[in-house]
């Protein structure tokens, strides 16, 4: 307990204060005295006493009253009140214990019942901290885990600024998770989780879900495997009681198809324009993490939408919300709420207001959820993508490269990058992932990666951003030429690189010709090439090693465009 | 009480009612109703007549009993189940796992 030991003496007869003084006294507490209520209350504010003696019968404020106050300012700590009576009316006594206080004493008070009965209080105002102390650990405790959890599970979503949210965990952890990222061709995947229960135990699983989601996505899974990978993560990880029921819904970059699996949640609503229901997609599946292995290939639907479309994405803690009567809000609730949103409003808003309106002060038993994706180009990503699959139409190539085409197996694409996009996108996972599809390609992998970050960072760094690799010459130089670097592109306005990839069948096997152009005015590259040979420094070993891992590497005047081929049968 | 588990006279069957909220407020008296028994020889019938909510707490203690008697060779009936309930399960695509009548 706390090292304040002053004992408060409220009594209105001033024998009846001694007498008790002098006890206590005896028992080695420090005494303050009130002599009605009304006094107690201000007695008790300026001395904070750790225990408090109480009459009951007195003028200005009786003592019950002045328990109710002094109790009410105490607020977490526990200060024990003893009323002392003379009553022997059993209900008088029961309204000493309502009005706040914590035991009574029959006056006159024997010595050694009012020392057994400090030691008693003090026992429970032990306890009493040790819980307070225990609950402010825990409280700590889980808020830190919260952030951290926050970081890894949502730290990594995109768009959202872009898309109407909806968060209210019934706890401090929430059951419910909401996932976004993109996939390399540009498309918006979203999943909206909801785990079984709430707070910590439920919270726990989305940290597994989130990691499989975003691998998945980045290198280009489609919606059913991406759903039958999290499931099988989530059933090898959680016990049998838990398990996450999924809304996915992946948005094309034309923004005009929906692939869409409802596992386990209310309808996805697909909203038009005016705010109609265009469209409902109803659970197909069991929730995640219960089946060792599904397929859910013929369970994902594919749907027309018309840019401007939205998709409606909620958690059943929507449905569940009670009002202070006990009445659910229901699916009834829910249409109601979306019909009463006018034209061009957020939803998601509009039942926010709702829901506050129904619930009152009834206390939440689910987390609540909902998402409102806007089917416009600004939830896409800020890099473009064209890639040509239908090569024979395309009008722009040379004779020339047509005659030498077979057609088969050919793959071309390219990528422009231009103003502050350098600045948000790394192109190189994109085109890897693009390339990837062809096996024979897929084990050359981590050296294309290579060449192609050595080849995009020099086109960036020097060409864009005309960064000077001298600068690179020594330790300090390097710190120095990548904190400019980082100020140059957050200025970053104009400029752009251009990369195209072509594979193209030669007569011993396939290569991989890689072109990138950038908007700087190119560089002596002559006397750097042969440099790079013999380079020992910081700057140039980039080129150098490209020009180890490719069959044919060149510049072409004035410096801003290069060529690299890289051979698949090296 | 807001479980009540019954075996049969013969013990081959165990009915277990659930009064009022099936949550996780129930888990323990839940899990008590059929720990106690030898799981996999037994059908079990969750009479649902008085529950009236259901929440995703109470479809994993299910599938924890589904679990315990045997997975897919579970016997286990859900019966009288309230139109929330109901939903709930179907929506869950429950009726893959459990025989609901």
């Amino acid at each position: 307990m706390s090292g304040n030991r002053i004992v408060l003496i409220v009594d209105d007869d001033m024998p009846q204060r001694l007498v008790l003084r002098s006890q206590l006294e005896g028992l080695g507490y420090p005494v303050v005295e009130a002599t009605n209520g009304l006094e107690a209350v201000r007695v008790f504010e300026e001395t904070e006493p750790h225990m408090v003696f109480m009459d009951i019968v007195m003028p200005e404020m009786d003592g019950y009253q002045a328990a109710s106050i002094i109790k009410q300012r105490c607020g977490q700590r526990f200060v024990p009140i003893i009323f002392l009576t003379a009553l022997t009316d059993e209900h008088q006594l029961a309204r000493c214990i309502e009005a706040g206080g914590d035991d009574f004493l029959m006056k006159p008070v024997g010595r050694i019942v009012l020392e057994s009965k400090i030691r008693s209080l003090e026992r429970i105002g032990a306890l009493h901290a040790q819980i307070h102390a225990l609950y402010g650990q825990v409280q700590q405790e889980q808020k830190l885990a919260e952030e951290v959890f926050s970081n890894a599970v949502l730290a990594n979503n995109v768009a959202l600024d872009r898309i109407d949210t909806l968060h209210r965990p019934a706890a401090l952890f929430s059951g419910d998770v909401l996932l976004t990222a993109y996939s390399p061709a540009g498309d918006l995947n979203v999943m909206l989780g909801d785990f079984t229960g709430h707070g910590l135990a439920a919270a726990l699983g989305a940290l597994p879900a989130s990691e499989a989601f975003r691998a998945m996505t980045a290198k280009g899974f489609s919606a059913d495997q991406i759903i039958r990978g999290i499931g099988g993560k989530l059933y090898a990880l959680l016990p049998t009681s838990l398990f996450m029921a999924a809304q996915f819904v992946s948005i094309s970059h034309d923004l005009r198809h929906i692939t869409v699996c409802n596992c386990g949640m209310p309808d996805i609503l697909v909203l038009g324009k005016e705010g109609e229901i265009k469209q409902r997609i109803q659970s197909a599946a069991l929730p995640l993490g219960i089946a060792a292995d599904a397929n859910y290939g013929h369970l994902v639907t594919h749907l027309d939408i018309t840019p401007g479309d939205r998709v409606l994405m909620v958690s059943d803690g929507v449905t569940d919300v009670r009002n202070p009567q006990g009445d659910y809000f229901g699916e009834t609730g829910f249409i109601e709420a979306l019909e009463q949103a006018t034209a061009g409003e957020s939803v998601v808003e509009r039942l926010a207001e709702v829901l506050r309106e129904f619930a009152g002060d009834a206390p939440q038993d689910d987390d609540i959820s909902l998402a409102e994706i806007p089917c416009v180009p600004e939830i896409l990503p800020a890099w473009s993508m064209e890639v040509e699959d239908s090569v024979f139409e395309n009008r722009s190539r040379s004779a020339e490269e047509q005659a030498e085409d077979p057609g088969e197996g050919r793959l071309e694409f390219s990528l422009f990058l231009h103003g502050r996009r350098l600045a948000q996108a790394d192109p190189v996972p994109l085109i890897i992932n693009n390339l990837q599809e062809m096996d024979e390609i897929a084990v050359h992998r981590r050296t294309l990666f290579t060449i192609l970050t050595e080849l995009y960072v020099n086109a960036l760094d020097h060409g864009v951003l005309g960064l000077d690799s001298s600068l690179k010459g020594s330790a300090e130089g390097f710190a120095h030429y990548y904190a400019e670097r980082e100020r140059l592109l957050s200025e970053l306005k104009d400029g752009y690189v251009r990369i195209r990839v072509r594979v193209s069948p030669a007569a011993e096997g396939k290569d991989v010709e890689i072109f990138i152009e950038d908007s700087g005015s190119g560089f002596r590259f002559r006397p750097f090439l042969e440099d790079a040979e013999h380079s020992t420094g910081y700057a140039g070993r980039g080129i150098r090693l490209v020009r180890e891992l490719c069959k044919s590497f060149s510049y072409e005047e004035p410096g801003n465009r290069v060529r690299a081929v890289f051979g698949l049968q090296s | 009480m807001t479980i009540v588990s019954q075996e049969s006279r013969d013990n081959n069957e165990v009915e277990i009612r659930i009064n009022g909220r099936f949550d996780f407020s129930t888990h323990k008296d839940f899990r008590g109703a059929f720990e106690s028994v030898d799981a996999k020889s037994v059908e079990f019938v969750i009479n649902l007549q008085d529950t009236e909510y259901m929440d995703s707490s109470a479809l994993g203690m299910l599938l924890l009993l589904r679990e315990r008697a045997g997975g897919d060779k579970a016997r286990i009936k859900l019966t009288n189940c309230n139109s929330q309930i109901r939903q709930i399960l179907e929506v869950s695509h429950f009726d893959e796992l459990f025989s609901i009548q």
